[in-house]
């Protein structure tokens, strides 16, 4: 007892003296000699905030962020839609369910393991950025950079998910002559479906964002207009327009938690 | 990537109660019908280029000039010195990445106590008053404007008042992350075990000494969690968010995208997944560092 009771003060010190150690590492890092602030920067923080008092209101800029709340949606809804297509069955056979035998089973699910790890390690917009390189811009290559990292931390969960079913119901389908394919059509994948629903809603809130900042390589929405706006130094716009994109992940983020709620309460 | 699904477990539920998600389900499938239909018909879809042939050949010579095929010159990806001169800004941006999480933690660590519901309204004990209540909606707004504005927006709002490098970077994640965090953190006490601070709350301790024995040893590892799964989502937003500040493998990488210096490109890209996965390593080994805490 008492040398576990050490060894736990030791784990702690030791991490609370990482991060710390870590913290001041990259402090050290900024230059801090050199100017960090700009010679107007102060002054230019100002108005920032002043602009605030009031945002632009006119019917005109409201129509137009509506309108652009209403793309950016568009964007993260259809990179929903495509990221949810490709996760469904990488997840399956990620979650190695699918498998006829145990000795296929192993090597098909590390290989789409590894394919989702691969496509989720690389951030939506350098993903964008390399797609409009290679295919030219258009709404279908931004939605398809847009939804690769979501099809593959979605497909990581629902390969999870499918896996903690409980296994009673599905040996019941297997020893009643169901094939694998019906064991999961069945079976698993109804077990695991509302589990599935709620954190594909969770995720939605995360893709409006992505969608506004595909922007970066020119695609319509509230980013695009943040940017022009703020090209232009009319603050009071960047804030209208933020306001409009903090109401609309706020309203999804309530959907999707009464969403979650109604499905695990 | 912040593990918020791992608790969920399935269970029964009466049928009233998954009627909402049901609805909910068709109301989204039909606004997927409404938005494909916008896409496809309001913008430049770009479905011609699927079964345009040129656009095919055009994405395969890509693939080629990133892998240095298309010409005669050593790729940047096989030239030592190259490797030398880009890790500067490999450094960098793990700096950045790790500048961002400590000023993430360092906000966050003082108000999310503030963003829990049941501190406010006296649940775990204590009187509730006007001041807490509104503390409370003061700081749940800002974990809910600091979110809702993304890493690289904040980013382009930032350049305006810091000078371009690695500081305006870790400025503009941090305070998205402030509001990840913070709103997970708050959530975390809120779920918490009401009973270590109410026996605390009856044997006299004031508000300090709760907020020390009472909350933060239950809250703690949940926090230094979240901020580790967030330390990893940052790693991988440090490029976007150095393409307007400045600092680190981003400006190198869009600048080279721009010069159609598509080896370099292949470079970044090779010390982008190494700083991707390291990050991913040393996370998960600290998490299990943390978790043995408790």
């Amino acid at each position: 007892m008492g040398s576990r009771k050490l060894r736990l003060l030791e784990s702690r010190r030791l991490l609370t003296l990482l991060l710390f150690g870590a913290f001041a590492w990259s402090l050290s890092g900024v230059d801090w000699l050199g100017p960090t602030v700009h010679t107007g920067g102060p002054g230019a923080l100002l108005r920032f905030i002043q602009a605030l008092f009031p945002p632009e209101l006119s019917p005109g800029f409201l129509r137009l962020a509506l309108v652009a709340s209403f793309q950016t949606t568009a964007y993260a809804v259809a990179a929903i839609t495509v990221a949810v297509i490709v996760a469904v069955p990488m997840g399956l056979l990620a979650s190695g369910a699918a498998a006829r035998s145990a000795k296929t089973r192993l090597p098909i699910a590390v290989a789409a393991r590894l394919g989702l790890g691969a496509i989720r390690s690389v951030h939506e917009l350098v993903w964008a950025v390399l797609f409009v390189s290679a295919f030219g811009l258009s709404s279908l290559t931004a939605i398809l950079a847009l939804s690769l990292p979501y099809a593959g931390i979605l497909g990581r969960i629902y390969a999870e998910l499918l896996n903690d079913v409980p296994e009673s119901p599905l040996r019941a389908l297997r020893s009643s002559g169901a094939s694998p394919f019906k064991v999961f059509l069945f079976g698993r994948l109804p077990m695991a479906f509302p589990d599935m629903l709620s954190y594909t809603f969770y995720r939605f809130e995360c893709a409006i964002r992505s969608a506004a900042i595909l922007s970066f390589v020119g695609i319509q929405g509230l980013g695009y207009q943040i940017q022009l706006s703020l090209h232009d130094l009319l603050f009071n716009q960047v804030w209208t327009l933020m306001l409009a994109l903090v109401g609309l992940v706020v309203a999804v983020d309530l959907w999707s938690t009464r969403v979650r709620r109604s499905l695990v309460a | 990537m912040i593990g918020a699904s791992r608790v969920v477990k399935t269970r029964l539920t009466p049928r009233s109660e998954t009627t909402f998600a049901r609805w909910s389900l068709y109301g989204f499938l039909l606004l997927s019908v409404l938005c494909w239909a916008y896409i496809l018909g309001g913008t430049n879809s770009g479905v011609d280029d699927l079964v345009s042939g040129e656009s095919w050949s055009n994405s395969g010579r890509f693939i080629r000039q990133l892998a240095g095929l298309e010409s005669e010159v050593t790729p940047a990806f096989a030239r030592g010195d190259r490797w030398l001169e880009t890790a500067k800004l490999a450094y960098d941006t793990l700096i950045m990445s790790v500048l961002a999480i400590g000023l993430t933690g360092l906000g966050a660590f003082p108000t999310f106590v503030f963003g829990a519901r049941n501190v406010s309204n006296g649940d775990l004990g204590g009187a509730p008053s006007k001041f807490n209540t509104a503390l409370y909606h003061a700081v749940r707004l800002t974990f809910a404007l600091t979110r809702a504005v993304p890493e690289l927006v904040w980013a382009m709002i930032i350049v305006f008042f810091l000078s371009p490098g690695v500081l305006p970077g870790a400025v503009a994640l941090a305070l998205h992350n402030y509001g990840v965090v913070g709103k997970l953190s708050s959530e975390v006490v809120e779920n918490l075990d009401p009973g270590p601070a109410r026996a605390l709350r009856a044997s006299g301790a004031g508000n300090l000494q709760m907020l020390i024995y009472g909350i933060l040893p239950q809250a703690l590892p949940s926090f230094l969690t979240y901020l580790l799964y967030r330390w990893e989502v940052v790693i991988r937003t440090t490029v976007v968010v150095g393409f307007v500040s400045a600092g680190g493998l981003g400006r190198e990488f869009r600048l080279s995208i721009s010069l159609f210096h598509y080896t370099d490109v292949a470079l970044i890209i090779a010390w982008y997944l190494i700083l991707v996965v390291g990050v991913d390593l040393v996370s998960a080994g600290l998490r299990r560092l943390v978790l043995r805490d408790v």
